[in-house]
């Protein structure tokens, strides 16, 4: 079976990837009612009669989706000929509060309407055993459906959106590892860029700066860390020091630079606007930082597959010197690669500033080891000359799915980071059977 | 060699044992006192889970949600806002019934706090408050740093007979210790006999402290006392006064770190204005229950710290 096993190697990890988010969904599978207009509506509709009889008070906590229902509810109420419902719409206090004054006007409600976060709110417990003309409460929430919190869109758009800034940093460190090199200071880059650009704003107006000034000062991060990067690669090319050292020299100048840069502090007088790219969701509900993430890849893959200087850094990976005697500037590449590298940190960065709407000297801490984990999960090869960005998506996309499903199913903090461990041996393990058997 | 599904097979078996974790099981001994029923999962995470300090906090909540009928999820940020940020949103995602956060990031947590308002899910800070106007929170939890200094300058009263010259490490960068520095010198305030001659930044840790006293040390040949703002300070001004060679200069921290305790009972260092975690992590559980009872709460509650001298060191039965 030949054939099977050249499809394993090439989709193999996809296939991890669709089994977690099997695993996960079943895992997390659990009834739960359902919020919002729907659950309003089929809760007004399940308590037909009572709400007839003017006995039911509706309540819901203050978000969005708690206002959703008490209106869904009272208008499917209103629709069966029931007097206008009462409701209260805030936290456990408040609710308590609002009843108890019903209670004590003598209008104490027969049956409460609740969404399921507000029925298991403990102040049921506590109004039925401190007010008699509640002793008999009851609390209803809509009856529940079977669901996934794995698999809810907003969990999805969740996952996507805490994979971004590791896959967009592991563009630049593909490229990196298939030149066979590697950059530890993508971390480092990661907190000088958020609070360059964050410091830039500042010194532009802070609160008051304008859109151009923002984009400008984006810009400047990025570059910074793009220049940081390609002097790292010109040590590496011109003094043929091991990229190992260089970068990892240049790791603890760039942190001691950000240190600098932001005065050991949290730069946060930026305006609200900034965090746009980081927070702000424009294309039918995908985060801004995501689609960037995916333009980024699109990007990165046709270079890689369709240009002269993708080719040149596979060539340059696989074998430098049969490079070098084929005409290839093995210098100019390594460059290219480092500087690319270090401009994906400082786009990281701006996200990372965005997102938090602060900028601080502490951001991406141990960073890079999970970007290196999500190439190498992408089945990039630590020897260079071969890998495919879009294996990295994908070994990002296999790191935050186990991330964001341990977090799901509340598994102990320590117990996490043993399983990330063995996620990333075994990916590894896995790569060096696929080549045993090339 | 075409077992090689085997791998990922056993990653999932793996991943697989990971379903029926902490929340699964509500039916796990939980102490003699019959327990509520279960309520709900509170998510925590705590600023690092590799400081004993936070351990105890968040030891001490696990077993007051039992007691209330709550299970809590507690994970680390390891001082992350970004990763905060995630573990906030997961939180979200998983509907909890409520958060308790100690910020990685006193302004950078705002995000996470109003995704988590957004939500309708309360939040709760513990230890270290949040900076961020805009994000709710409905209680924070934490030391009374700025009693704790004053405590700690009547201890250093005492020590002294109401006469001396004093030094302050600091660590200005963090508020709370802000607050330490400020109860202190307002505490000395009211002896005059007593002048603080010199403050110095120590940066919160051993190493930088001990060269900050080192320098304090060598500007000032008579000294009788420093208050330094947490314990790790403190044992580095005693290893630059022990290194130094000067005698009778008395030194007070701020934590109650078993080290530091270890010191006082060995008469290195004079007190502690000692922390208790386990007050916090357990208040800021009963917080969240209270809450969700329907209870109205303080937006603050702070936390006395005691002193803790040679005596208390002496009866410890933790030291040795």
């Amino acid at each position: 079976m030949p054939r099977l096993e050249r499809l394993w190697s090439s989709y193999g990890m996809a296939c991890v990837l669709a089994a977690l988010c099997l695993v996960f969904t079943w895992a997390t599978w659990r009834p739960e009612s359902p919020g919002g207009f729907a659950g309003g509506e089929s809760l007004a509709r399940a308590l037909q009669e009572e709400v007839r009889a003017g006995a039911v008070l509706v309540v819901a906590p203050d978000d969005a989706d708690g206002r959703a229902f008490v209106e869904a509810f009272a208008r499917a109420a209103a629709r069966v000929g029931a007097p206008p419902v009462e409701s209260v719409v805030g936290d456990p206090p408040t609710v308590r509060a609002a009843v108890e004054a019903l209670a004590a006007r003598g209008a104490a409600p027969r049956m409460v309407a609740a969404t399921q976060a507000a029925r298991d709110w403990a102040v049921w417990d506590a109004l039925r055993a401190g007010v008699p003309a509640l002793a008999g409460l009851e609390v209803r929430a809509p009856a529940p459906v079977w669901r996934s919190a794995f698999l809810s869109p907003g969990n999805l758009r969740n996952v996507a959106d805490q994979t971004a800034v590791i896959a967009i940093i592991a563009v630049g460190m593909t490229m990196v590892i298939i030149t066979g090199g590697i950059d530890l200071a993508v971390g480092s880059l990661l907190a000088l860029s958020a609070v360059t650009v964050a410091w830039l704003i500042r010194a532009a107006g802070g609160e008051g700066a304008g859109a151009p000034a923002m984009l400008i000062a984006s810009i400047a991060a990025c570059g910074l860390t793009g220049l940081v990067g390609a002097f790292s690669g010109s040590m590496i090319t011109r003094f043929t020091v091991p990229p190992f050292i260089a970068t990892l020299a240049m790791m603890l100048v760039a942190s001691g630079l950000a240190f600098i840069v932001a005065q050991g502090q949290t730069i946060y007088d930026i305006p609200s606007s900034f965090t746009w790219l980081g927070r702000g969701a424009d294309l039918g509900g995908v985060p801004n930082a995501v689609a960037l993430m995916i333009v980024l890849y699109l990007a990165a893959h046709a270079l890689m597959t369709r240009t002269a200087i993708g080719r040149r850094i596979y060539a340059v990976g696989g074998n430098p010197e049969a490079a070098r005697l084929s005409g290839i500037s093995v210098a100019r590449t390594l460059l290219f690669v480092y500087l690319v590298s270090g401009i994906m940190a400082g786009v990281g960065g701006v996200i990372t500033a965005s997102q938090l709407k602060a900028g601080s000297p502490t951001y991406g801490l141990m960073l890079e080891l999970y970007v290196i984990a999500a190439v190498v999960v992408g089945g990039t090869s630590l020897r260079g000359g071969e890998g495919r960005v879009f294996g990295t998506l994908i070994g990002a996309f296999v790191i935050a799915v186990i991330r964001n499903g341990m977090n799901l199913l509340g598994v102990e903090a320590y117990a996490q980071k043993v399983v990330l461990g063995m996620v990333i041996l075994g990916a590894v393990l896995l790569d060096s059977r696929r080549r045993r058997r090339a | 060699m075409r077992r090689s599904p085997l791998l990922p097979a056993l990653l999932l078996v793996l991943l697989a044992g990971c379903r029926g974790g902490p929340e699964a099981a509500p039916d796990r001994p939980q102490g003699a006192d019959a327990p509520a029923p279960a309520r709900g999962v509170i998510g925590v995470s705590l600023l690092t889970l590799a400081n004993p300090f936070f351990k105890e906090m968040g030891d001490a909540m696990e077993a007051e949600a039992a007691k209330h009928g709550y299970t809590v999820s507690i994970v680390s940020a390891d001082m992350d806002a970004a990763r905060q940020r995630n573990q906030v949103n997961d939180f979200v995602a998983r509907n909890v019934a409520a958060i308790i956060l100690c910020p990685a990031d006193s302004r950078a947590v705002g995000t996470s706090i109003r995704a988590a308002n957004q939500a309708g899910i309360p939040v709760f800070t513990a230890d270290i408050a949040s900076m961020d106007p805009g994000a709710q929170v409905v209680s924070h939890i934490a030391t009374d740093n700025f009693a704790g200094g004053k405590l700690a300058a009547q201890g250093m009263i005492e020590a002294l007979g109401g006469e001396g010259t004093v030094a302050i490490i600091d660590h200005p960068e963090v508020e709370s210790v802000i607050q330490r520095t400020r109860g202190f010198r307002e505490g000395i305030a009211g002896t005059p006999g007593i002048r603080v001659v010199s403050q110095l930044p120590g940066g919160g840790m051993r190493d930088s402290a001990y060269r900050a006293a080192q320098d304090i040390l060598q500007k000032r040949p008579r000294l009788d006392g420093i208050f330094a703002i947490n314990d790790p300070s403190a044992l580095g001004a005693v290893a630059a006064i022990e290194k130094e060679g000067r005698q009778g200069i008395v030194v007070i921290g701020f934590d109650g770190q078993p080290e530091a305790k270890q010191a006082i009972r060995e008469g290195r260092m004079h007190a502690s204005a000692i922390q208790f975690p386990d007050r916090i992590g357990q208040m800021a559980v009963a917080a969240v229950a209270r809450h969700l009872a329907g209870e109205k709460l303080p937006a603050e509650t702070l936390i006395p710290t005691a002193l803790y001298r040679k005596a208390d060191a002496d009866r410890d039965p933790a030291l040795r």
